[in-house]
């Protein structure tokens, strides 16, 4: 019951942020809530079903570009976000197929080469993805339903209901799912891949819808992408992109469901903070990785809930 | 009294070493049996070739007269095969009510499941419970696995055997690791679950107040071959046995 | 024809480098069984150490060398000694991270101490010039490259199939234990071989800084490419990490001039095919 109004209140106050937030706040706002999406399914991979990748960014950029193409042509915000996530949907699927077979130092080896083929598929490829300029002027598109409404996205506060929205949807379907079987069978896959095999759970099978799960989030993440900052451009498939969501799942928790939200939340404050003292701000995030890693891998929410985490 | 699992000229080697050698084998529905030999003699091998955990190197492996040879683990499983291992294998992020419910989900088919809670899961939440009972760990039902005790755990283990609720059942040297009272109390319980359940259980042991307490039929291994089958009585007598015993009390 | 040959010796060369991190990778994996992500970071340390004591103090090439290799060795020490072993229990995806933490900790370092601008280091005088190869101008310091490369992996091949210490490394990397019970002191065996699995990869950064641009991130560009090739030759091989580093350094080169733009799709597209089809490596048991 607690817990429900929390998450109560916290949306409202959320839903009521324009009200005494300026544009820059919401600006930061809906690049937590993309991280928050970003790194929800990231966890799926690694805190559930214990696949580490590297290579998410691959998928955020598939669904980034594939929205921006969209709205380039037909500017329907619907249509281009929808259609990037499937788009980011299919990829993710199509690759899972190849790197599910693996275990995991080379699952996680196989995931950063396709994380970094894609990147350079969107360096080199000049007449698809605009080479090293990316793609620029892409429209805010209205939301619409034709026949039913049309709503104009260009005042931030619009921009940031139709994230927000989004956003919610995505963490309540995640939570669906990582109380559902399914999501059981993926932690037993996480805790003993051997001994799931034994009880009659096809491994590979869970592991694939677990990344094509993933890459779904990721993409989503990435489709909301074009409309708010109207470029996309190659960075956003490097690794070094695909390190945020790690980040921030490391140091919110791996193994709890708001670990991802709330270590996104604190990685925009720290960067923030950080960036006001000192331009090497990735140096102490370094840092802050070292010191999570050796002492306290069940990142800040294990720190403040009473089971703690060890492993 | 039907076969339920046959075996033909099973063999497994690694490079020169036969770990298993021209095993024929057939073992008959509801009887316990338990497979013992010294160490090394192919035993452990013997299981996860049975269980789908190893593909053999030569031969055939019949369950019910169907062939199994090659079937992966969860496909026996399926079949109704299933299995505890010697090193510890529970979910140790999971809780105990957890580790229990996934298989009987398994079981059920509901793992494909995706947007309906666990908990909504009436059936297999009932038999979860059940089973926790018949494990005797319904008071740890929420704690994580992995902080349960060493003979729990093991108890834990075999309920994981025992939820997919099998018609074979494999349990490889369920005492192992165990002090002297929790071996009591996993011989207890697997004692209870084969008279309570129409499992026929296969166990490999070295405790042989274990074997010869629960048997109705012993195979005896030694260096990866059949040494002598038969009713425990006789396995005591023969003297081909004891002498690979080395003169221990059988 | 001539094209190919002379491009061939230019892949060659850049084998070299790639070989020498890789060695170092493949070296610390086999042994402690850790995949290092800042192994590239190392080699740039070596780059950057070469280029201070050569290029802005004036010491002697040879001996700025052996000053840098020194150099990264304290620093892999230290790595090894207080943040890796501390965490060898643990899962491959918390190496994986802490490695990848101290990748972000080099980079920023590197810009503090050295700035953040490209360095172009001076040749040394002995090694200018070049020598014609199918009628072409190669530098000679490649030659060098080429030749310096192929030296050490015989000193190391040498090192670790004859000597006693290559000995007692090998049989720690096949079974811990055993070689714990005859008396190898493992932890110090593993901060042993993995700084000189530091060296190895500083040896490569030093010996590229009259030819290769100093920047920060040039390891993190290379780590990827030593990842690819280690898979390519078997994680824990030094054989195949050596052949590795030949199909990777020459086929970039011919990648360059046959396919411009997706020579770098190229390099994966190998890794994720060898991944599938022979995961252990061409040379893998």
């Amino acid at each position: 019951m607690k817990t429900r109004l929390a998450i109560l209140i916290l949306v409202v106050l959320l839903a009521l942020l324009p009200a005494y937030a300026g544009k820059y706040a919401l600006y930061v706002a809906i690049h937590i809530l993309l991280l928050s999406i970003f790194s929800l399914g990231f966890n799926l991979l690694f805190g559930y079903t214990g696949l580490l990748s590297f290579g998410q960014a691959g998928f955020y950029a598939v669904g980034a570009y594939g929205c921006a193409k969209i709205l380039l042509t037909y500017p329907s915000l619907l249509v281009g976000i929808v259609g990037g996530v499937v788009i980011a949907g299919a990829v993710s699927l199509l690759l899972g197929f190849l790197c599910i077979r693996h275990t995991r130092i080379y699952f996680s080896m196989l995931t950063l080469s396709f994380g970094m083929m894609i990147f350079s598929l969107a360096w080199k490829w000049r007449d698809m993805t605009g080479g090293d300029d990316g793609l620029v002027g892409i429209p805010r598109a209205p939301l619409e339903i034709p026949g039913l409404f049309k709503i104009n996205m260009a005042p931030m506060e619009n921009y940031y209901y139709v994230v927000l929205a989004f956003a919610i949807l995505a963490i309540y379907l995640f939570h669906r799912i990582v109380h559902s079987p399914m999501g059981l069978a993926m932690q037993g896959i996480r805790d003993s891949e051997t001994r799931t095999a034994c009880i009659g759970i096809s491994v590979r099978k869970y592991r694939l819808l677990s990344f094509t799960i993933a890459g779904l989030y990721a993409g989503l993440a990435g489709a909301l992408l074009p409309p708010l900052e109207s470029t996309v451009t190659p960075p956003l498939a490097h690794w070094s992109h695909s390190a945020e969501p790690v980040l921030a799942t490391l140091l919110g928790g791996v193994y709890s469901f708001s670990g991802p939200i709330v270590g996104s939340v604190l990685f925009y404050l720290l960067k923030d903070i950080i960036v006001r003292f000192t331009e090497y701000w990735q140096m102490c995030l370094g840092i802050i990785v070292v010191v999570l890693v050796i002492g306290f891998r069940g990142g800040v929410v294990s720190i403040f809930s009473r089971k703690g985490g060890r492993r | 009294m039907k076969a339920i699992l046959r075996t033909e000229s099973l063999g497994k080697y690694f490079g020169h070493m036969a770990a298993v050698h021209e095993v024929n084998l057939t073992l008959q529905e509801g009887l316990f049996t338990s497979v013992i030999g010294p160490n090394g003699a192919g035993k452990t091998t013997l299981i996860n070739l049975l269980s789908g955990y190893m593909l053999p190197d030569r031969g055939k492996i019949y369950f019910r007269e169907k062939e199994i040879t090659r079937l992966g683990p969860d496909k026996r499983v399926k079949m109704g095969i299933s299995r505890s291992f010697q090193v510890m294998n529970i979910f140790p992020r999971m809780t105990v009510f957890q580790n229990i419910l996934l298989p009987v989900l398994s079981r059920l088919n509901k793992t494909s499941s995706a947007f309906s809670s666990q908990q909504s899961q009436k059936e297999a939440v009932g038999e979860a419970e059940k089973i926790l009972g018949e494990v005797w760990l319904q008071e740890e039902k929420d704690s994580p696995g992995g902080e349960l005790s060493h003979g729990d755990q093991r108890l834990l283990e075999l309920g994981i055997a025992v939820a997919a609720n099998p018609q074979l059942c494999f349990l490889d040297e369920p005492s192992s690791g165990m002090n002297p009272i929790e071996r009591i109390k996993v011989l207890e319980l697997v004692k209870k679950l084969a008279s309570e359940r129409k499992t026929t259980f296969i166990i490999v042991e070295h405790d042989m107040d274990i074997v010869f307490s629960l048997s109705d039929w012993i195979v005896v291994m030694n260096r990866g071959e059949v040494l002598a089958e038969g009713k425990p009585g006789d396995i005591r007598e023969n003297q081909v046995v004891r002498d690979i015993y080395l003169g221990e009390e059988i | 024809m001539e094209t190919l040959v002379f491009q061939g010796l230019v892949g060659l060369s850049v084998s070299m480098y790639l070989w020498l991190l890789a060695a170092g990778l493949t070296i610390v994996f086999g042994v402690l069984g850790v995949l290092n992500f800042a192994h590239g970071s190392l080699f740039m340390l070596g780059a950057y150490f070469t280029f201070t004591y050569y290029g802005l103090w004036g010491v002697n090439f040879w001996l700025a060398i052996a000053l840098s290799l020194l150099s990264v060795a304290v620093v892999g020490y230290f790595m090894e000694r207080f943040f890796l072993r501390h965490i060898y229990h643990l899962d491959h995806a918390y190496q994986l991270l802490l490695t990848f933490g101290f990748i972000l900790i080099f980079d920023d370092a590197v810009k503090m101490i050295w700035g953040g601008v490209a360095k172009i280091p001076p040749m040394p005088s002995f090694f200018e010039g070049t020598v014609s190869v199918v009628g072409r101008p190669f530098p000679f310091y490649n030659l060098f490259i080429i030749g310096t490369g192929l030296a050490v992996a015989i000193v190391v091949w040498l090192l670790f199939e004859k000597t006693w210490w290559g000995k007692m490394v090998r049989a720690s990397a096949s079974d811990r234990e055993m070689a714990s019970a005859i008396g190898v002191n493992i932890p110090t065996l593993f901060t042993g071989v993995f700084v000189f699995g530091a060296m190895l990869a500083a040896l490569g950064g030093a010996l590229g800084t009259p030819v290769r641009v100093v920047a920060p991130g040039i390891g993190a560009a290379m780590i990827i490419q030593a990842f690819i090739i280690t898979v390519i030759g078997g994680l824990g091989n030094l054989k195949g990490a050596f052949v590795g580093a030949i199909i990777v350094g020459t086929l970039s080169a011919y990648g360059i001039l046959l396919f411009p733009v997706f020579e770098l799709f190229l390099i994966f597209l190998i890794m994720a095919v060898v991944l599938m089809v022979k995961p252990q490596g061409l040379f893998g048991g």
